[in-house]
């Protein structure tokens, strides 16, 4: 079952136009990480997913629902988990945790338990009645990720989930990720880290300048990429490779049809 | 323009507030500083009105004066209300935290509404918590308590702390850091420290009607500017626009250029607002009753008027030649001049006021003749006079109109520009009308 589908997605600020013509679609249990450089669209195609924005042009649905037309039934659905983690520095991450569980009108019961598992699971149980103000970065991200998955949503949507993790931590995410997936829980992932990205992804999209420029598993995107080994080690190349290439490809075409325009 | 509040889960809104209750007391050196002043100050004032009192001030002096301490012990906590209000909604904006909450299912009239409960209710505790102390400590033994006034200055204090701090969202849509916000937070307290100085000549006059017509007004303009913050607080309006701001005095340029293009000719802008044109057309027979009303009864004194009123049939009279007309018509362009950047600043006020301040002198100075003499002072330069200042004012109630309408999906200042630039495309109908009422007055008036 799909879980997320988004048909032609655009998203215009002013003159700025910063997602165009974006075409996904992600299944029950299933992981779509998108790569590409700041400012290529993947923060906003976040946004707009999470029914957050209201796109210019195209359509979201989560579950089958409309993101323009109930954006609060989206939103309920979701979890996002934006870049920075904007949490309330004067206030436990306990307090924090359950505040958002009431929003999400979580029962009491269920949401003391869940709190208090994943603090555990994380390790921050210790930490658990101290102000986040004092967190460090990596702990504060954990929160961040605690706070999107609480109310069980059917999609996740994270921006750089793992950024400020250590690799020990990092690993803890994505098992945890990973076992949401398993109980039927879709992911959109944007991401730097390659690694990242080959350790969850099932789908890869590829953004630059508001598009998509390539969208596929890891095979398909190698065969779009034109790499077929990697020349030094005789080896099939790394999604880091195939990433360069894609967008270095996307770059020279655009950067040809600049010069020709300017000779017409 | 429909004008309906959007209905809103109570316990999420309370959720919404306690929390950003909890953040204010939870530090606290604020804590401390705010019931410091609290209690100092309201203590200070009532030792001051005492030894007053004590020492042989006459009791209408200690009374005027016990009014205006109550006023200044409420004054300060109330103007804590605009930096908790920024704090509130930009502070967050800046930390990013408000990004987080606007992407759970709340509603945006849930987050306005609690964020606003939160600072009024910490705002309003402050300053009545202190006018309470300074009553305590001023009026006990004193022989008197001016309860009414104490009741008027306690509403029109909920309204400024309530105009305060929709202001405070208004400004938070267009400031992204709590630098901006406060260079911003200046739009707010010069017009609120005019507020100020009014209420406190008032209390100075010792009218407690006049309060609760301030009041009265203050409630009118608190409800104006906190539906304003409402309309204009959404999700688009605090994520969306953080991008998009690129070549601003270009962009600038290229609004100014399209508030002027494609609009519609003069007959038919007319047709389009003729509910504001006829708010304008009301003005001058409701102006000219209320002078009468005043010229009858006395409410207001001739030494204000009839100044005014001689100046004007001195203008007309004694200087038949073209300096009285070159005068009249100076007059009349200056006002209609005036009229389009105050329209921003009143909500459209100052148009009503082009047609109800003539209709006011006209009504006035038939109280003090007659109807046939008082309409006489009008003819005939009054036939084009009238229908240009009914234009000019129809147009400007349409510019303060634009200026309180705000939408989620922004566009505040193409709707400003385009009224403004509607009204300056009038005048280029409106002065030459407006000369020859002049040379009319002159010549045949």
């Amino acid at each position: 079952m799909t879980v997320l589908e988004v048909t032609g997605l655009a998203k215009r600020y002013g003159d700025v136009l910063a997602l165009t013509d974006l075409t996904v679609n992600v299944a029950e249990g299933a992981c779509l990480v998108l790569l590409g450089r700041n400012g290529a669209g993947k923060t906003t195609a976040l946004r707009c997913m999470a029914g957050v924005l209201t796109p210019t042009a195209g359509s979201v649905r989560v579950d089958g629902i409309d993101a323009a037309a109930e954006p609060a039934a989206v939103r309920e659905r979701v979890g996002l988990m934006p870049e920075l983690p904007g949490l309330y520095e004067r206030m436990s991450a306990r307090t924090y945790l359950d505040y958002f569980g009431s929003i999400y009108d979580l029962p009491a019961q269920i949401r003391t338990r869940r709190i208090e598992s994943l603090l555990e699971l994380f390790e921050l149980s210790d930490a658990a009645d101290r102000w986040l103000g004092s967190y460090s970065k990596g702990m504060r991200q954990k929160v961040a990720l605690i706070r999107a998955t609480l109310h069980r949503p059917r999609l996740i949507l994270a921006d750089e989930p793992t950024s400020a993790l250590d690799p020990d931590s990092a690993r803890r995410a994505w098992v945890y990720l990973k076992d949401l997936q398993k109980d039927g829980c879709a992911l959109v992932i944007c991401t730097h880290s390659m690694e990242e990205a080959e350790n969850l992804s099932g789908e890869i999209g590829i953004m630059s300048a508001g598009r998509a420029l390539a969208v596929g598993d890891l095979s398909e995107l190698r065969r779009k990429s034109g790499l077929q080994t990697r020349r030094e080690l005789r080896e099939l190349p790394t999604l880091q490779d195939i990433y360069l290439a894609i967008v270095g490809n996307h770059r020279d075409q655009h950067e040809r049809e600049l010069a020709e325009s300017r000779s017409a | 323009m429909s004008v309906s509040w959007p209905s809103l889960d109570r316990r999420k809104a309370v959720l919404v507030a306690q929390r950003d209750l909890r953040d204010a007391v939870s530090e606290l050196r604020l804590i401390l500083a705010m019931v410091a002043l609290t209690v100092a100050i309201p203590i200070g004032s009532a030792i001051g009105v005492r030894g007053l009192a004590y020492f042989g001030g006459g009791t209408a002096v200690v009374d005027r004066l016990a009014l205006v301490g109550a006023f200044f012990v409420v004054f300060i906590p109330a103007s804590f209300s605009l930096v908790l209000a920024l704090e509130s909604f930009v502070g967050e904006r800046e930390r990013t935290t408000l990004e987080v909450l606007v992407s759970t299912p709340l509603k945006e009239v849930e987050i306005y509404a609690g964020k606003v409960a939160a600072v009024l209710a910490i705002s309003l505790a402050l300053c009545y918590g202190g006018l309470i102390v300074y009553c305590l400590a001023t009026f006990t033994g004193l022989g008197y308590f001016p309860l009414s006034t104490l009741i008027a200055l306690a509403l029109s204090t909920i309204c400024q702390v309530g105009a305060m701090v929709a202001g405070a969202v208004i400004i938070s849509l267009n400031a992204r850091t709590m630098r901006a916000a406060n260079v911003m937070a200046s739009f707010i307290i010069l017009p609120m420290s005019v507020v100020l100085q009014v209420e406190a000549a008032l209390i100075l006059l010792g009218r407690a009607e006049f309060l609760w017509g301030f009041a009265g007004l203050m409630i009118v303009l608190a409800a104006v500017l906190l539906r304003m913050g409402l309309d204009g607080f959404s999700r688009e309006a605090l994520l969306a626009r953080e991008v998009g701001l690129r070549q601003p005095v270009k962009r600038a340029a290229a609004a100014l250029r399209t508030a002027f293009t494609n609009r519609p000719g003069l007959f038919r802008l007319l047709w389009h607002g003729r509910i504001p044109l006829l708010i304008a057309a009301a003005g001058l027979p409701i102006g000219a009753e209320a002078g009468y009303i005043a010229g009858l009864t006395g409410a207001i004194p001739g030494s204000v008027v009839k100044p005014v009123l001689s100046s004007l049939i001195q203008a007309s009279g004694e200087d038949p030649g073209a300096v009285a007309a070159i005068a009249i018509f100076s007059h009349n362009v200056l006002a209609f001049a005036l009229a389009l950047p105050l329209a921003v600043l009143t909500a459209g006020v100052s148009g009503f006021l082009l047609t109800f301040a003539p209709g006011f002198l006209l009504g006035y100075a038939a109280s003090q003749s007659s109807w046939a003499l008082a309409l006489s002072g009008v003819f005939p330069n009054g036939l084009v006079e009238i229908p240009a200042a009914v234009i000019a004012g129809g147009l400007a109630i349409r510019v303060g109109a634009a200026s309180i309408h705000m939408e989620p999906s922004g566009g505040w200042t193409a709707r400003v520009l385009t009224a403004t630039a509607d009204y300056l495309r009038a005048l280029r109908w409106l002065v030459p009308a407006l000369a020859v009422a002049a040379a009319l007055e002159v010549r045949l008036g």
